[in-house]
């Protein structure tokens, strides 16, 4: 290459024509001109308040400075303890969870067609407000297992199993010869031996329980060393006589009765035919005692209480998991197209069987994407509100409590200024490590 | 390094072929056999299939049809690392993550070599490329060159049956690549693994290969020891592609008189000797047709350089431009005959470029090169005259492309050129 002497010359004038409108001083004051209006909203909306906020955290009511005794009322409130505890469960568990998961899924819908589709389905309820899931996700822990989603799901499974008794809300009547053992199924009082039969008069039993093929009931008869045993509906329309079969009142098929020995034990099972009557015979000598099981009387699936004291938290996280599972997936998703192909390929030949190849290839390729979304995920759990305010019923709101939760409701539904701006103070306290943890990822990617 | 004993790993492709689910054909009914720890060149211009075909033997590609065989073995079904191979990959695939030590060395950590004799292997291997010093260092932290040898490294450490090289110096530059070129090739001799080397430079072609396999669009062209493919190319794309610079190709006729043959060309007329007659018998059949002519670069020379240079063998051109490499002169001039179109011809000129390609459809003269003795007095613009080795001049069916040697191809009146 060759420089001519034109280049030579030209460049020194290039310079100071460069140089000219940006003349010493009027610079600097046009940038800080243009950067007033960003340093007034900063200034207003979040250095100010910060500063007001701790300041507050050391003041009473009416704004007197009273020390550490904000601080001290932290450590003195059981809600608030709850409150940290919980807040400690969910960054410990949710963020690791959802991370974990969003990365085997991201590398499973990699293998399949649709993945873009599947993708998107999974992000779509990060589009959906906290307060629009908590609706949505009450609907779903509803306990009733007719109506909650959730419990209609387990309720089904349950009651393929072992579902509820033929007449759960069966009963007899108080002057009846029968009574409740420790189990909770229906025992005739007296024993009986071969050739001696059993009855078992049951109320309370709905229309609509009995089958469409239940026959009259009739007197058992006893005959050689056959224990027949009868249970009926002890009522009909009218009234009728207790303790006594009459015309009109039906036997009650489906109800499994049982023989007992002396010792409790149960030495032979039947299930009652359309008359409600079963025949137990070749069982022995007895004596024995009738009982109709207690399964006849299970209520079946109840229900269970997601969003009861016990189970919240974990509930909410749940919830929480929802909402951020499609966000993990997606980001690692991403990072997981723009890994380099042929070293992947290269562990392969390698002789890394799939396995090996997620752990000790793409995870550790992975780990600055996987660093970004588990570190956004714990400060999104930290700063969780909206999910645990609307989705916890008031009945478990102080067990479900967390940080964010506890701020608000000591400072603007209690009015107590002081605590509230403590908590927040608590919070923020604990934000500054994962927030300086993620700067320095990003630091490090630049 | 050591050999270990083994059975013998030669390669087997027969019919292997590959159809991408879009339907592109990549590779189509392809045979080829490679001896135990013989080197194997695949060649042709990108997109030709070569590296489909040796990820095909590696695994990491479907065989659509075909059978490939590693020592005996039907592989087709086997997934990569159970194949018992190695990779070396274009962008040298090294686990960014790990050391120089570990990269080498995680071949045989996943296939449970005790850790003692692996510090061995990897130590000994670092040796052999001269990482020795760099074993701690990550693979960011090395030049191009040295993350060539690491990923060389990775390859030889596992003692393998056979080695797979995907281009594996088209990333480093000029010089290093000639020096890998000669590493590479020595620690194959050394190892006496059987491999296939896939680029799609015929420098490294002819200098590596022990047989060289010139592919294009998926088919095999031929398969020869490399100065055989130099001197007898079958057909037509052979023939350009090996040589560099490649060889000068024009349509000529070829007619006889008083008992004489000739050749002749855009007002060039050379005498065809008997030796030439007599090994190439084919010619006798295209007397009076018209056959494309090849002359090697080096098959020309300064007609003034040349002490009692036959009368009835030159060629006078003028120089268009001239380019002193030293050892010798290439010397560019036009030739006044329109250019060979056929559908190899056209095959290299996209290899070369686009705009190759579109200059040789628009072109009404052929340009040429000759390799000439540095003390010629030829000038750019000035006029020359060539004279020209017919001993080893090659010709070519003008419509099939296939080089006559032996046997006349019937002619063929309905396809025109």
């Amino acid at each position: 290459m060759s420089v001519t002497s034109a280049d030579v010359r030209a460049r020194p004038e290039r310079a100071r024509t460069r140089r000219k409108p940006s003349a010493g001083g009027s610079k600097k004051w046009v940038a800080w001109a243009f950067l007033a209006p960003a340093a007034v909203i900063i200034g207003a909306l979040i250095i100010y308040p910060t500063i007001d906020t701790i300041a507050q955290s050391f003041q009473n009511e009416s704004r007197q400075f009273v020390g550490v005794d904000n601080y001290k009322a932290i450590t003195e409130s059981p809600r608030i303890l709850t409150a940290i505890r919980n807040t400690f469960i969910w960054v410990v568990v949710a963020p690791a969870l959802i991370t974990g998961f969003g990365l085997i899924v991201a590398v499973l819908t990699e293998r399949v067609s649709y993945t873009t589709a599947i993708r998107v389905v999974l992000f779509m309820p990060i589009a959906i407000s906290g307060l629009a899931a908590g609706v949505l996700w009450r609907l779903t822990y509803e306990p009733d297992p007719e109506r909650g989603a959730l419990n209609v799901v387990i309720g089904s499974v349950v009651n393929l199993v072992g579902g509820p008794g033929a007449y759960p809300d069966a009963t007899v009547l108080p002057e009846a010869p029968v009574q409740e053992t420790s189990d909770g199924a229906l025992a005739a009082r007296s024993t009986v031996r071969p050739g001696e039969s059993a009855e078992i008069g049951l109320v309370n039993v709905l229309d609509e329980e009995i089958p469409a093929g239940a026959t009259q009931a009739s007197e058992p008869q006893a005959s050689g060393d056959s224990i027949p045993v009868v249970v009926w509906r002890d009522f009909k329309p009218g009234g009728g006589e207790p303790g006594v079969i009459e015309e009109g009142e039906l036997g009650l098929p489906g109800a499994v009765v049982e023989l007992t020995d002396a010792s409790g034990e149960v030495v032979a099972t039947q299930t009652t035919g359309p008359d409600g009557s079963v025949s137990f015979s070749g069982v022995g000598d007895g004596p024995f005692k009738a009982q109709i099981a207690a399964s006849t009387f299970s209520p079946g699936f109840e229900g269970i209480e997601w969003l009861g004291s016990s189970l919240v938290t974990p509930a909410l996280i749940l919830a929480f998991f929802w909402m951020s599972v499609g966000f993990a997936v997606v980001i690692i998703g991403g990072g997981l197209s723009a890994l380099p192909r042929d070293v992947l390929e290269a562990a392969r030949v390698d002789g890394a069987n799939e396995w090996q190849t997620f752990r000790l290839v793409t995870v550790p390729l992975m780990r600055p994407v996987i660093g970004v979304v588990f570190v956004t995920l714990t400060i999104n759990v930290l700063k969780i509100f909206d999910l645990v305010y609307v989705l916890a019923p008031g009945a478990s709101q102080d067990e479900a409590n967390v940080i964010g939760v506890e701020m608000f409701r000591t400072a603007f539904s209690e009015r107590n200024f002081g605590v509230g701006a403590a908590v927040a103070v608590l919070l923020f306290i604990l934000v500054i490590p994962i927030m300086a943890l993620n700067l320095r990822n990003f630091r490090r990617e630049s | 390094m050591e050999r270990v004993l083994r059975g013998l790993a030669e390669i087997t492709l027969e019919e292997v072929a590959k159809t991408f689910p879009d339907g592109t054909e990549a590779v189509s009914s392809f045979d080829l056999d490679i001896a135990d720890g013989s080197l194997m060149v695949l060649v042709g211009p990108s997109g030709c299939g070569k590296t489909t075909l040796l990820r095909m033997v590696a695994g990491l590609e479907d065989i659509t049809a075909g059978q490939v065989r590693i020592g005996g073995k039907v592989v087709n079904e086997i997934p990569p690392k159970d194949r018992d191979i190695a990779m070396v990959f274009q962008n040298y695939a090294l686990y960014p993550h790990m050391s120089v030590y570990d990269n080498i060395g995680y071949g045989l950590k996943l296939r449970k070599v005790n850790k003692r004799e692996r510090d061995r292997l990897i130590r000994q291997a670092a040796r052999t490329l001269g990482l020795g010093d760099q074993l701690l260092k990550k693979p960011r932290a090395l030049s191009g060159g040295q993350r060539q040898r690491v990923a060389m490294g990775r390859a030889i450490v596992r003692q393998p049956e056979a080695f797979l090289m995907d281009e594996p110096l088209s990333n480093l530059d000029a010089k290093l690549r000639v020096q890998m070129r000669t590493e590479i090739s020595r620690i194959q001799r050394d190892v006496q693994v059987t491999t296939i080397y896939v680029t799609h430079d015929q420098t490294e072609a002819m200098t590596m290969g022990d047989r060289v396999a010139v592919m294009k669009k998926g088919e095999l062209q031929q398969v020869d020891a490399p100065q055989s493919l130099y001197e007898h190319p079958e057909n037509l794309f052979v023939a350009g592609f090996i040589g560099s610079p490649s060889m000068n190709l024009v349509e000529a006729a070829l007619d006889a008189s008083d008992g004489h043959l000739f050749v002749e060309f855009g007002g060039t007329r050379l005498h065809l000797g008997h030796d030439v007659r007599g090994r190439r018998r084919g010619i006798e059949g295209y007397i009076g047709r018209r056959i494309i002519l090849g002359i090697r670069p080096e098959d020309m020379e300064d007609a003034s350089m040349v002490g009692a240079a036959p009368i009835d063998r030159r060629m006078l051109v003028t120089v268009d431009v001239k380019e002193a490499m030293g050892s010798e002169i290439y010397a560019h001039f036009e030739v006044d005959a329109p250019p060979v179109l056929t559908e190899d011809t056209k095959e290299l000129a996209i290899d070369a470029g686009e705009e190759v390609l579109e200059e040789l459809e628009e072109e009404a003269g052929t340009n040429w090169v000759a390799r000439l003795n540095p003390r010629t007095r030829a000038r750019e613009g000035g006029r020359v005259e060539l004279v020209v080795d017919t001993q080893n001049l090659h010709f070519f069916d003008a419509a099939t492309g296939a080089a006559i040697y032996e046997n006349a191809q019937p002619e063929t009146p309905g396809r025109a050129l």
